[in-house]
């Protein structure tokens, strides 16, 4: 068999693999064992799995925008791949981090917590920039435009897992009416078929071809879609699932092509044939490159054809090494010892057979007591049965601890466990969600009883079909395990670690410390530890944690319980999660119908909610925002400016009963109002606090027009909709968002009339026709449009509502009959500038959700013989008259050249202590300031406690130093108190 | 993420829908009539219990319709969903469910993923 060579870099070496390599079998292929250096102690790593479990070999691949944490036992090569390794510097052999494993002692459990506590200033400019260059994994990746997409699944029946257990489940389906989904995380189906030695033959065929028979037959079965390389990460409530599915598994990423594909799953019942996870044993030195667990070291030998070394020794506390020892010598390897912590007489006939065929030294009720070496194992240490440390050259470690079944989906759905006493381990008890298991994951490990099992768990299907599978095993499948979580130490030194957590850099000792130190929950010291918190997760040394915790504490590990399993299963790519909602895709972007006018017009725009709304307009490369906007403000005052007020919301209201709904949604009394006139309204919360405000017109009793807050458009029509559906159904009201139906121009200054009459010029615009607060319609053109006579810079002002086909012609024609007065088209900063000049408030910016109207001195909207709105009772709330409520004012700098920030506190005394020993009395803060262009001096608003009484008085409002600036406090009303501006 | 049935479109996907807090909260006929406390309990006291509790849901992005429901509040489940104006079902209907699988308390959260002997 020719094999085609497949060329990657690792660390800027070129070396080979074979196509479906994974990075880690490539490297064992080429005899490298160093992959990495460890999180806190800078240790040697290298590769401890051959999975999703590793805890070690994380990578960073260099050409897939520097991706981080790569797993290098589950990525697969492709032709010029570039990958480095992690958390080193300068280079992996030469690690200069690698003195913090000299420092150890001062690292252990908790140190965060207790170290960095002072000096002061410590922590920014020295611990933080130190501790940020030396942990962690790898460098964060380069941006890139994720191509991710989400695909959505409705289905009666998931299968998770295409190991043996789910193909005989799917087998079960095939061809009948369930509709189900088959998720395998390899790229091929099989598990431990493919992994191990343990079954000879099914149906007396070869596994092989039994497989591709079995798998022929799922694919040609019209019910059943399959997925491989996707992962099961997530078991939600309500049957929901989410797994990740990897398109680019061995090749290069496409910059066309999706690669990573978020499937969410909802499914009426879920079999679970996930597997189980091989779990380690922790003894000195256990994190060294070349200790390997003894399953992960036969699937290289079965799935990958690679031999990570010809003559390891085996340390097992269980009888499934048996398979390894099979898989090795029939490969005519012969391992250097085989150390079993367990009684000869305990011990498999079919494994004491093996032995004593290939006469490889044994050693019964010993253990491994630690390991030599500096970046990888040169020999092992055991402890035998008569206590005496013997010494063996060797280069590998095979290490099985025994098996856990993987239940961390289980635990997900929220499943209850149970402690299994002949296994060792946790099982899945009692399911909360239609949740079955099948195989190893639900604590089954015989092949014989499997067929039972499925048999059985699938008889609430009906029309399944029938099973004929009979299985011939290599030795016997009887399950034997004696406990054992640690081997005593042997040696001192700093450089003798026994680790339960590899990827953490956690030790049994830092498992004591913390239990002395009274963490004796297993909640709280993983977090103080932070054992298994990891991106694997503990997936091989949880168990093996709660094992000696439970020692520590000598209580039963049931007793201990397990911390809690919250997906993901394994990290999920943040551009898996985002899929397509990025940049632009991220948010809508909504523009008005003058929006191209104002890109022309070198607009700046603001961003307000989703629309795109001009800022300011720059008239000249060289202007900046303080000169166009104090140049927009001067000429609004000085002839007439134009905004884009588009984005307004409007709602329309209709019904029999729509003025009694009108009147509970607002604060004003509406019922006196006349036809075609239009009102400033507050609408509240039913606390009494402002919530919005804007314009009512009514058109008659029976059909309103209201205008909104931009960003609270959609809101305030949710907000009516519920009071109508949920408190008032009997009310007869219709309501209808017609924000998009009408662009809206605010023309405004005090030549507004004589433009207004120039662009339509058969309407009267005198004030006996068309008087403040009223409104009409128009024809104009083949169109309707709509004048209002209102204002909110305190100018003589108009708003037009033009349907949108219309807006761009008329919007040019403003400026085309107004060239003589220089008609000035302005953004929202200055709009907000001008309103500040009048006191007008801003909901949102004024107000934040504390203030109520009277806070606002808005008394006068208040439809104080109303029998009920919205916020009416509360309005009498004794908190709510209370007199030192903070209340709005205006406040002008005594030093009329300075300006105030808006945001500052407003305090009473001009001095700070320095440094300051004593809180400082906060009187409350600005809301809103400006440079007013038209009186020449800072114009703010604050919010301040008892504000109505300190009018007139003198306070103090703080700056980015410590100095503070005088200020007067004033109405907050600065320009044309008297209102005579707008009436004009 | 579960599933919601909308009483007038049908069952769709959580995100579909918004809360309303709790159902059944009637707003005072007169609220000039009654006390600051009387109020206030309206305006700001919710039961929040862990368990059974009568919800309101609109559908937001869909028929944008109010309705009514009584979901498990430690288990998300939806027994039963009524429409605007229709008798709440009565809370001894759905006894028993209460508690999650693992036997939490009925106050706070807490790791229970392994039965208690």
């Amino acid at each position: 068999m020719t094999e085609s060579k497949i060329y990657f870099k690792f660390d800027g070496k070129k070396y080979a693999g074979n196509e479906g390599d994974t990075i880690a079998a490539a490297l064992l292929r080429n005899n490298v064992r160093l992959i990495g250096r460890s999180f806190k102690y800078h240790r040697p790593r290298g590769i401890y799995t051959c999975g999703i479990e590793e805890p070690n070999a994380l990578v960073q691949i260099i050409n897939e925008h520097n991706e981080p944490n790569v797993r290098a036992t589950v990525k697969k090569i492709y032709e010029g791949m570039i990958v480095k390794s992690q958390n080193r510097w300068p280079s992996l052999k030469t690690d200069l981090g690698s003195i913090n494993n000299i420092l150890s002692p001062i690292f252990s459990a908790g140190f965060y917590y207790k170290t960095f506590m002072g000096p002061k200033g410590f922590w920014k400019n020295v611990y933080e920039p130190l501790i940020r260059r030396t942990a962690g994994l790898g460098k964060p990746p380069k941006e890139f435009k994720s191509k991710s997409i989400h695909q959505h699944h409705n289905v009666d029946v998931i299968i998770v897992g295409g190991g043996l257990s789910g193909l005989l489940a799917a087998r079960k389906f095939a061809g009948t009416n369930y509709d189900v989904l088959l998720v395998e995380r390899e790229d091929a189906f099989g598990g431990i078929l493919k992994n191990a030695n343990k079954i000879k033959s099914i149906n007396d065929q070869p596994t092989d071809e039994w497989l591709e028979k079995t798998e022929r037959l799922i694919r040609n079965s019209n019910n059943i879609k399959i997925l491989k390389n996707t992962l099961v990460t997530t078991y939600n409530f309500s049957d929901h699932l989410i797994a990740l599915e990897d398109k680019n598994v061995g090749k290069p990423q496409d910059n066309e092509k999706p690669e990573l594909v978020l499937h969410k799953i909802r499914t009426k019942h879920t079999i679970l044939a996930n597997g189980h996870i091989e779990r380690f044993i922790t003894f000195r030195n256990n994190d060294l490159p070349g200790v390997m667990l003894a399953a992960s070291f036969e699937k290289y030998l079965n799935r990958y054809s690679v031999v990570p070394d010809e003559s390891p020794v085996i340390f097992t506390n269980n009888s499934s090494t048996f398979s390894l020892l099979k898989s090795l010598t029939d490969l005519g390897h012969r391992p250097k010892a085989y150390v079993d912590i367990r009684d000869q007489k305990n011990i498999e006939k079919e494994t004491l057979e093996l032995l004593e065929k290939f006469s490889i030294p044994f050693y019964p009720k010993s253990e491994v007591e630690g390991c030599e070496g500096q970046k990888e194992v040169k020999k092992v240490s055991i402890r035998t049965k008569k206590n005496k440390i013997s010494k063996i050259k060797t280069s590998m470690l095979c290490v099985s601890g025994g098996f856990n079944p993987d239940i961390h989906l289980f635990t997900q759905s929220k499943g209850l466990l149970k402690w299994d006493k002949d296994h060792l381990t946790f099982k899945p008890d009692r399911i909360f969600q239609k949740t079955i298991t099948l195989g190893s994951v639900s604590g089954n490990f015989s092949y014989e009883k499997l067929l039972v099992e499925v048999e059985k768990k699938l008889s609430e299907f009906e029309g399944l079909n029938e099973l004929e599978v009979k299985f011939e095993l290599n030795g016997s499948e009887k399950f034997q395990i004696k406990e054992l979580w640690e081997t005593k130490h042997e040696k001192k030194s700093i450089w003798s670690k026994s680790f339960i957590d590899l990827q953490n850099d956690v030790t049994t000792k830092d498992l004591r410390q913390a239990v002395n130190e009274g963490f004796n929950r297993i909640e709280h010291l993983k977090r103080f530890t932070t054992n298994s918190m990891g991106t694997d997760q503990g997936k091989i040394s949880s168990i093996n944690a709660l094992g000696i915790v439970s020692k520590i504490l000598k209580k039963d590990i049931s007793e201990v319980g397990t911390t809690t399993y919250r997906p993901p299963y394994s990290p999920v790519n943040f551009s898996a999660i985002a899929g397509r909602s990025t940049y632009e895709f991220y948010d809508p972007e909504r523009k008005t119908p003058l929006h191209s006018w104002h890109v022309k017009q070198n607009a700046v725009f603001e961003n307000v909610g989703q629309w795109k709304r001009p800022w300011y307009f720059k008239k000249s490369e060289d202007e900046t925002m303080h000169q166009a906007v104090q140049r927009e403000a001067e000429q609004v005052r000085k002839t007439a400016g134009i905004l884009d007020g588009s984005t307004l919301g409007k709602i329309e209201i209709k019904g029999k009963d729509a003025l009694t709904f009108v009147n509970l949604m607002y604060t004003n009394s509406f019922t006196k109002m006349k036809p075609k006139t239009g009102r400033y309204a507050l609408m509240l919360g039913e606390d009494g606090m402002v919530k919005d405000d804007g314009i009512v017109c009514k058109i008659n009793d029976q059909h309103f027009i209201v205008t909104t807050t931009t960003g609270n458009a959609a809101s305030v029509l949710a907000h009516m909709e519920e009071y109508s559906q949920t408190e008032w159904p009997n009310l007869n009201v219709y309501m209808n968002s017609i924000t998009e139906q009408f662009a809206t121009f605010n023309l405004s200054g005090p030549k507004s009339r004589v433009i207004m009459s120039r662009v339509f010029n058969d309407i009267d615009f005198s004030n006996d026709q068309f008087p403040f607060m009223s409104f009409n319609n128009f024809k104009y053109l083949d169109t309707e449009i709509r004048i209002l006579r209102a204002s909110f810079t305190g100018e003589l002002g108009y708003e037009i509502y033009v349907p949108p086909s219309h807006a761009l012609k008329l919007w040019q024609r403003f400026f085309i009959s107004s060239r003589d007065f220089d008609l000035v088209p302005y953004g929202t900063e200055t709009m907000h500038l001008l309103r500040a000049e009048k006191g007008y408030i801003i909901v949102g910016q004024d107000t934040d959700g504390t203030v109520t109207p009277l806070d606002l001195n808005l008394n006068w909207m208040i439809g104080k013989k109303k029998k009920d709105f919205i916020g009416k009772r509360s309005l009498t709330r004794t908190d709510i008259v209370r007199e030192n409520r903070k209340q709005l004012v205006g406040l002008v700098p005594v030093d009329k050249t300075l300006g105030i920030e808006e945001g500052q506190h407003v305090i009473e005394h001009k001095d700070l202590s320095l440094p300051i020993k004593d809180p400082v009395d906060m009187l409350g803060h600005v809301t809103s300031s400006y440079f007013s262009p038209n009186l020449n001096h800072s114009v703010a608003m604050a919010l301040i406690r008892g504000g109505k009484r300190k009018i007139g008085s003198r306070l103090f409002v703080s700056t980015e130093n410590l100095n503070t600036i005088a200020v007067e406090v004033v109405e907050p009303n600065f320009i044309d108190p008297k209102n005579e501006r707008m009436m004009l | 993420m579960f599933t919601i049935r909308c009483p007038y479109c049908g069952e769709r996907d959580q995100s579909e829908f918004s809360n309303g807090g709790e159902a059944h909260v009637t707003r005072p006929k007169d609220p000039e009539q009654i006390s600051d406390r009387e109020w206030s309990e309206y305006v700001f006291i919710r039961a929040n219990p862990k368990g059974i509790y009568y919800e309101r849901w609109v559908h937001t992005h869909g028929c944008k319709k109010w309705f009514n429901a009584v979901r498990n509040t430690s288990t998300d489940e939806i027994l039963k969903v009524y429409k605007i104006g229709e008798t709440p079902p009565p809370l001894k209907e759905f006894k028993n469910t209460i508690k999650t699988p693992s036997g939490e308390p009925d106050v706070g959260s807490g790791n229970f993923s392994v039965k208690k002997p």
